[in-house]
């Protein structure tokens, strides 16, 4: 019987790559044939097809990972690479909306009034809800170190309840921010402040709930006793994603909310 | 000084260079002088004082901006719509 003579991971082959490749396509294309022909039939079979491979491809992951041994040290150390370049690859992502806003902020045109914000807009207030929301941002920063840490020290019930918490307080700036949408007194159809403001707030909320939905898988995974004190780099990869959404936060308040107003 | 700003106005020949806009782009030199007219227009009416000075930015404005811009403007000053503050 041959055995490898590396530690390294050598993956079964797998149908996911392709199922989302396709995916992607059924996406952009059904996209594309929503806004001429009004028809969101092939944009929904994407998105569809695109939960699937998710969903299967990480479920092989875990098994490979958790129930067949196959994570090893050096494994690992490549997935916390893959996950940091990922993280940094959002960054830039961010980076391009900030650019925007500081680029018409900074020298507002006459149209705008030659001011920010421009004629007009009535921004949001930075001392009311979207304080309370970097409130809850942060305490979800420290609520998730305490899972870590609980983690670390095989502690089971803290660790279900910090996560719990953590979730729910990212559930919380959700709703929180969907109220704030929902009410404000300008749209994204409002000149380049709306614009400007909807896509990095919008984009960063998505993002808050593809970390609490990350969030949500750990601790599920965590009831079903994944995780061990020594090895738990999901659990990590989650804490990373979710410290950089915080952070993004902090830089949106300051820059749109704060000096913005 | 108000025989100095005559003779200003008398020997004008174009917009002179002003260092609050040393660039190649002179939109704000344009808009700043725009606002700066009428802005002193009102100051000077409600106060019922002599306008000469004023003549000045008229002067700068008419002969930097675009004239669309200036009818753009001048019909959103008269809507109501006009989004500098004056």
């Amino acid at each position: 019987m041959a055995h490898q003579a590396h530690a390294y991971h050598m993956v079964d082959p797998s149908p996911w790559p392709l199922t989302g490749a396709i995916a992607a396509l059924l996406m952009t294309s059904g996209l594309a044939i929503w806004f001429h022909f009004h028809s969101t039939m092939l944009m929904t079979l994407g998105l569809v097809l695109t939960l699937l491979t998710m969903y299967q491809w990480w479920r092989d992951i875990i098994r490979e990972g958790t129930f067949q041994g196959h994570h090893t040290p050096p494994v690992q150390k490549g997935l916390r690479y893959g996950m940091i370049l990922f993280i940094t690859s959002e960054v830039f992502f961010f980076l391009g909306f900030f650019w925007a806003f500081y680029h018409s902020s900074l020298a507002p045109t006459p149209e705008l009034g030659g001011c920010w914000p421009p004629t007009g807009i009535i921004p949001l207030d930075p001392f009311e809800v979207p304080l309370l929301n970097t409130a809850v941002l942060l305490a979800s920063g420290v609520t998730v170190t305490w899972a870590h840490h609980s983690i670390m020290e095989g502690e089971r019930k803290q660790t279900i309840q910090s996560l719990a918490l953590t979730i729910l307080l990212g559930f919380y700036f959700t709703a929180l921010q969907a109220m704030e949408y929902y009410e404000a007194p300008f749209t994204i159809a409002d000149g380049v402040y709306g614009s400007t403001f909807f896509v990095a707030t919008g984009f960063h909320g998505l993002h808050v709930i593809i970390g609490s939905t990350f969030l949500a898988v750990c601790l599920l995974r965590q009831i079903q006793y994944h995780f061990t004190s020594e090895h738990h780099f999901g659990f990590e990869a989650a804490a990373w994603y979710w410290h950089f959404v915080d952070v993004v936060w902090l830089f949106l308040y300051v820059s749109i909310y704060w000096w913005g107003s | 000084m108000a025989e100095d700003i005559q003779q200003k106005l008398e020997q004008y020949r174009t917009a002179p260079f002003d260092a609050r806009f040393p660039n190649q782009n002179q939109t704000r030199n344009c808009w700043q002088n725009y606002l700066d007219y009428y802005r002193c227009q009102k100051v000077l009416d409600a106060k019922g004082v002599d306008t000469a000075p004023e003549l000045w930015y008229k002067r700068v404005y008419k002969s930097l901006c675009p004239l669309s811009w200036i009818e753009k403007w001048d019909s959103q000053r008269e809507d109501g719509t006009f989004p500098g503050k004056l």
